[in-house]
């Protein structure tokens, strides 16, 4: 109403193009790793068979009152891989199983980095003795041996997917708390920081603003690779039979064919596709994270 | 192969890395050359070993300290005991003692000890030797940490003379034919200062009168034993019984499969099923000593009257542990999950002890019926809301935990049907599966726990963990109750069973304090499950079951089962048709390592020489 | 590998570790002050893992006397009488100071279940942790230094590809399932495959002496050391390849090929020693991560190492020992960072000495 003329291009308008080109910048350099591709490409499959599971192999799949078949039938036309020892099928444990695995994995992987970036923003931008009393903590948790750690946690709280969540969130962070930290104190020695405090921008202003910003495709490679590593820790802790015994997840069900004692009576149908299954998913994580951070940083030389 | 001369080895530090590797490739071949020279070790001295495939370990040596299954049936068979339980029907047989008689009042026992006992160092093993272990442990309180209820209620005990031992009581015991505890040789351990600290395993071989010998032992590795060559009852037969850890039981059925152990105890049905049609193996699925129960917390409460403990309130309804107990289908948990190794449960003592054992009537019992148990709540006010959950009196929808043993895959299994059963009556369950379960429980802090004991042949004990009397004096204390169980009528005849020394009647009473027990409606037993087993016929010929018929041979009462086994005649000569393979399996890698280290090493040296060339 | 750290983790680290503590300058004295700082600092870190593992094993929920006689007949005086023995008696501070006192004079306390002392049990279990984990670092480090060298050197090509392809598949496998796996293809064998190898354990016992005893272990160790390996080279030769390919870069390699020295030449005289260096170090970190790191395969192996005894001691809990074995876990990730942090000026060409 006030103003007639021709509006410029808005400030939000303005970010929003900024952004789209830099993400069709960085897809462009994306699509030149093929293994990223390829892993991007497997983990769009994997996804749609854990999301579209409810239609697919339902619910009721994890019933062991309504079970199909009798105990640990081997493959045949009705169940491909056989079943578990409640007679289930378990090629459709194993997508129901898609679920929680990927779940779990993301879950932690984005509490460890949440963790860490948090961390790493405030110990980079205060500095001080501040910063040295919480590296000093990062650092103390950095040598703890982790899985110790995350068994330990595991074993203090009740079961259930959330104990695993945390139990690897709480572990895992301090490497990305590092790398955040260094990465804080690069952007903070930049001369428009120091611009946006002279123009009265509070260390609020600073970190979400100009810091978080910049130290984000760093976070964002983190993640990835982190969800691969997590995806292992929450079956290597299931397998321990520290996960939650009442919902199916891949490491869970390795934890049972081990229990059924499927490996001395020769069930390998049972064992393989698990195992399989969390190899070829933290695989796919690994690759498309290697991808990422060989575009945002091909200093690394981890390129194709 | 490349001829290599005159080129002088070189210390240069880029070579440090691929020496590195030509060591651990080194290392790799005398990996993989290995086998067929330890696959001969193993077939030599396999002759007349009698192997154990174990997975608990070893708390302790010391009779004095051990507890856990392992290490008292290995004491078993290292010390004797008072008396022993007959292998047919685990009645009470002479061990140590030759004869006992009460006297008149019940307060005074006298023992007859043999006189061809002798300890494995020669010394005969006489009633002092027996008073001085009694009065050990009534005198050191760390002398009673394993075996200190037996002695509890002792007075004093005597030796008037080698062969007689007199034992004076406080008030009458039912246990007094049934003293499971190991006798020691005075001689040795008179010398023991702190009991709470000496584990008997840095001197072997160590002195005993039972059946075998402790040789050695190496940590969660293996206890080795050799026969007593002057038992009584006469020696064993094979040269060596060693027991030995597999933590792993899929790794103890694979060594069994291949003739590394003879025996494996806590098979899974699938095992047994995989065991059961291979040749040389024979698989034992004998009626077993233990019940499985879910049972509910009555609400916690000590001896002073008060009570602790968060169990949900709606448990102390009758009619909602009837509803629960009602959706519990036990014939197809006995089906599905233990693969009908197990039979059904109905009283609390298994069937396996005929005398004691008791079903409820039909008027009594709670089969499986969903619709009644829908009626049964519906009957008590408790109705579904809009969602279908079931509400309590409260208005909150029931919500119950049942805590579970994270070891144990029964409790998980029976977690997930328990959950779907009792989902279909609108009630939601949390099963809680821990490492320890003991801390929320001693606690009362639970709704339902899996709850299962091993009974003895005498049940006193599983009865008395379900008095008053065993409740804890305050909340702090802790008491041998099982689930807080309370209840005067029950009281009353526990009490007139302990002093009741006319096996008929005590058997009567026992069978009444069963159906007490099921009419309180605070458990609901399962299931009794089989022990499940399998030894290798082709080095065992033949083994005692306890009970002979259709019985287990682990965890057995007395020692029969490894004092009786015999090896079979021609357990010496393994087959060898498999080695050959085995060798080219191990000679080809290695010679295809060794190829490729020398080639590779030529072209670096050459290489070298090109070099200085 | 079972620790969760990735490659590129390990590599950033190393990048984290460079900027941060090592010094650029040439000096001796500067080394030893940078010495000095690192030695306190892990002191402190190990006084931190001391005092933390005392509470953060107190809020283990459990009983350790109620659970150790968890159907075993006892009575109420039993269990006062263990809860005196075990030192559970008394207040917590008074745990504290008793702990604390012992631990300084190298006293780790006596184990709840094994009634033994906690520092004999971890010396006992501690060799087959030492044999089994080292056996494999050593392999694994000389297996991806050698293809990571491979790699990098012909990167882009075939070789390369397939090389790291099957690293990175089986870094991503799960090492527990690969072990089973083993033990159901070459232990219990199928088909036409005979069981070659032991199902698990370190020893037969059946008496073996000198060398027989020898072969008959390293029997043994076959199955386990083949599990971590294949789990854990991957991370060697990322970290090798990586490095190499940053080297490559550099102008010198340019000039030594100029002047005429054959490509493998260049490579093992030039690229490789100075690629070596985060490798180096990388290799000692995982060293630290020796005694915890296998855990898994202890158990599914039923190795009798430090790994197994954890796992057992936490699950009474078996306090003191579950302490002990922490100390000496993180201890050993402390003394081995401290190695590397020591290490990493004194390797390091740009730094001049």
């Amino acid at each position: 109403m006030t103003s007639t003329e021709p509006t410029l291009p808005s400030a939000a308008s303005l970010r929003w193009e900024r952004r789209r080109s830099s993400v069709s910048r960085f897809w462009k350099a994306y699509r030149t790793h093929r293994a990223g591709l390829y892993g991007l490409a497997g983990l769009a499959l994997i996804a749609l068979l854990a999301l579209t599971a409810p239609l697919t192999v339902g619910a009721d799949v994890q019933s062991v009152t309504q079970a199909p078949g009798t105990a640990l039938e081997s493959p045949s036309s009705e169940f491909p891989l056989g079943t578990d020892q409640f007679g289930r099928s378990l090629l459709g444990l194993l997508i129901w199983g898609a679920r929680i695995s990927l779940l779990v994995g993301l879950l932690a992987a984005a509490l460890s980095v949440a963790i860490g970036t948090l961390v790493g923003i405030i110990a980079g931008h205060y500095g001080g003795w501040f910063s040295t009393v919480v590296m000093r903590i990062t650092d103390w948790f950095l040598v703890m041996p982790t899985l110790v750690l995350a068994i330990v946690l595991a074993t203090v709280m009740s079961r259930s997917m959330w104990t695993v969540v945390i139990a690897i969130g709480v572990t895992s962070w301090p490497t990305t708390a590092r790398l955040v930290r260094a990465q804080t104190i690069a952007v903070e020695s930049r001369p428009y920081i120091e611009r946006a405090t002279a123009l009265g921008g509070g260390h609020g202003h600073v970190m979400s603003r100009h810091v978080l910003p910049n130290v984000m495709p760093l976070v964002l490679a983190q993640t990835t690779l982190g969800i691969s590593t997590a995806i292992l820790t929450e079956a290597t802790l299931a397998f321990l039979g520290l996960g939650d015994p009442t919902v199916v997840s891949w490491g869970g069900m390795l934890q049972d064919a081990r229990e059924a004692g499927a490996v001395s009576s020769g069930h390998w149908w049972y064992l393989a596709p698990p195992g399989i299954a969390i190899a070829l998913v933290a695989l796919a994580f690994t690759l498309c994270g290697r991808a990422v951070e060989s575009v945002l940083n091909p200093k690394l030389g981890v390129s194709r | 192969m490349v001829m290599v001369t005159k080129v002088p080895p070189r210390h240069t530090p880029p070579h440090r890395a691929l020496r590195l590797l030509l060591a651990s490739g080194v290392t790799a071949v005398s990996l993989v050359a290995v086998p067929g020279t330890a696959a001969a070790e193993d077939d030599k001295s396999a002759g007349n070993t009698l192997t154990v495939a174990v997975s608990q370990s070893i708390d302790s040596l010391s009779p004095f300290l051990a507890q856990k299954l392992t290490s008292t049936s290995i004491h078993r068979l290292a010390y004797e005991y008072l008396t022993n339980y007959d292998a047919k029907d685990a009645r009470t047989v002479p061990g140590l003692a030759t004869a006992w008689t009460p006297s008149a009042d019940k307060l005074t026992w006298t023992y007859t000890i043999r006189d061809n006992s002798k300890w494995s160092d020669g010394k005969p093993a006489t009633a002092e030797d027996a008073a001085w272990t009694f009065n050990k442990m009534m005198t050191d309180p760390n002398a009673a940490t394993a075996n200190g209820s037996f002695t509890a209620n002792f007075a004093q005990v005597t030796a008037p003379d080698p062969k007689t031992l007199v034992i004076r009581l406080k008030k009458p015991q039912a246990t007094m034919t049934a003293l499971d505890v190991p006798i020691v040789p005075k001689h040795v351990w008179e010398k023991v200062g702190d009991f709470s600290k000496f584990n008997n395993d840095k001197q072997f071989p160590i002195v005993g009168n039972g059946p075998f010998v402790i040789t050695d032992f190496k940590v969660d590795q293996y206890i080795k034993l050799k026969p007593n060559k002057t038992f009584w009852r006469g020696a064993p037969k094979f040269d060596e019984l060693v027991f030995k850890y597999y933590k792993d039981g899929d790794a103890a059925v694979a060594a069994l499969q291949k003739g590394e152990v003879s025996f494996v105890p806590n098979l899974t049905p699938a095992q047994a099923a995989a065991l059961k049609t291979q040749k040389n193996i024979k698989v034992n699925d004998a009626p077993g000593r233990r019940f499985y129960a879910i049972a509910t917390n009555p609400g916690a409460k000590a001896q002073d009257g008060k009570t602790f403990g968060n169990g949900h309130k709606a448990l102390l309804d009758p009619a909602v542990r009837k509803a629960l107990f009602l959706a519990v289908d036990r014939t197809t948990l006995v089906d599905k999950v233990f693969q009908g190794h197990a039979v059904e449960g109905e009283g609390y003592i298994p069937p396996r002890f005929g005398s004691y054992f008791w079903k409820p009537s039909d008027a009594q019992k709670r089969s499986y019926d969903p619709t009644a148990a829908d009626k049964v709540l519906f009957a008590a006010g408790y109705r579904k809301n809009a969602e279908g959950k079931r509400v309590g009196k409260d208005g909150k929808p029931l919500d119950f935990r049942i805590l579970c043993h994270a070891t144990d895959p029964n409790d998980k299994a029976v977690g997930k049907y328990l959950q779907e059963w009792w989902g279909a009556l609108g009630i939601g369950l949390k099963v809680d599966c821990l490492d320890s379960v003991s801390d929320p429980w001693v606690k009362g802090d639970y709704d339902l726990a899996f709850d299962g004991w091993s009974v003895n042949p005498d049940p006193d004990y599983v009865l008395s963990i379900h008095t008053c009397g065993t409740l804890p004096a305050t909340p702090k204390d802790s008491g041998a109750t099982d689930n807080f169980i309370c209840d005067t009528e029950f009281d009353g005849l526990y009490a007139q069973q302990a002093v009741e020394y006319d096996t008929a009647k005590r058997a009567d009473l026992v069978k009444r304090m069963q159906s007490r027990l099921y009419d309180t409606g605070y458990m609901n037993i399962m299931a009794y499950p089989n022990a499940l087993e399998a030894y290798r016929t082709d080095q065992i010929a033949s083994i005692t079951t306890m009970p002979e018929a259709a019985g287990n041979l682990w965890g057995q009462d007395g020692y029969w089962s490894w004092w009786s086994a015999t090896p079979t005649a021609s357990a010496s000569d393994g087959d060898s048709s498999g080695s050959s393979t085995t060798v080219w399996l191990i000679l080809g890698p290695v010679a295809l390592v060794l190829v490729a280290v020398g080639v590779w090493t030529a072209r670096r040296r050459r290489t070298t020489a090109d070099d200085r060339e | 590998m079972t620790t969760a750290s990735t490659p590129a983790d390990v590599v950033r680290a190393e990048e984290a570790r460079a900027t941060d503590g090592a010094p650029r300058t040439g000096s001796s004295l500067g080394y030893l002050r940078h010495a000095a700082g690192k030695l306190g600092g892990a002191l402190v870190s190990l006084f931190a893992v001391l005092v933390t593992s005392f509470f953060l094993f107190r809020i283990i929920p459990g009983d350790p006397v109620k659970a150790m006689t968890h159907g075993v007949p006892t009575s109420a005086e039993q269990l006062a009488t263990l809860r005196r023995q075990f030192g559970l008696d008394l207040p917590l501070w008074q745990q504290f100071t008793d702990y604390c006192a012992k631990a300084l004079s190298g006293d780790l306390g006596t184990s709840f279940q094994f009634r033994a002392p906690v520092g004999d049990l971890i010396a006992e279990k501690l060799p087959a942790t030492l044999l089994l984990t080292g056996v494999a670092v050593v392999i694994y480090s000389a297996l991806g230094l050698w293809l990571g060298t491979r790699s990098a050197w012909r990167h882009g090509g075939l070789g390369d590809k397939l090389n790291t392809g099957i690293a990175l598949t089986l870094w991503s496998v799960p090492s527990f399932w690969l072990g089973l796996l083993l033990i159901i293809v070459f232990s219990v064998g199928i088909g036409p495959i005979p069981g070659l190898f032991p199902t698990g354990g370190m020893e037969s016992g059946t008496g073996e002496t000198g060398f027989a005893y020898v072969l008959d272990v390293a029997h043994h160790l076959v199955l386990p050391v083949v599990t971590l390996v294949a789990v854990g080279y991957a991370q060697t030769l990322l970290v090798m390849r990586s490095s190499l390919l940053d080297e490559m870069g550099g102008d010198y390699l340019t000039t030594a090929r100029a002047k005429g020295l054959r490509d493998d030449d260049v490579r093992r005289r030039h690229a490789v020693p100075n690629a070596l260096l985060p490798t180096v170090t990388m290799i000692f970190i995982n060293l630290g991560h020796v005694a915890a790191g296998s855990i898994l395969v202890e158990t599914v192996f039923s190795w009798p190492g430090l790994g197994g005894l954890f796992y057992q001691a936490l699950s009474v809990p078996d306090l003191p020992l579950v302490q002990g074995l922490f100390v000496v876990f993180a201890g050993a990730m402390i003394l081995m960072n401290l190695i590397a942090d020591l290490l990493y000026p004194l390797l390091d060409p740009r730094v001049g000495r």
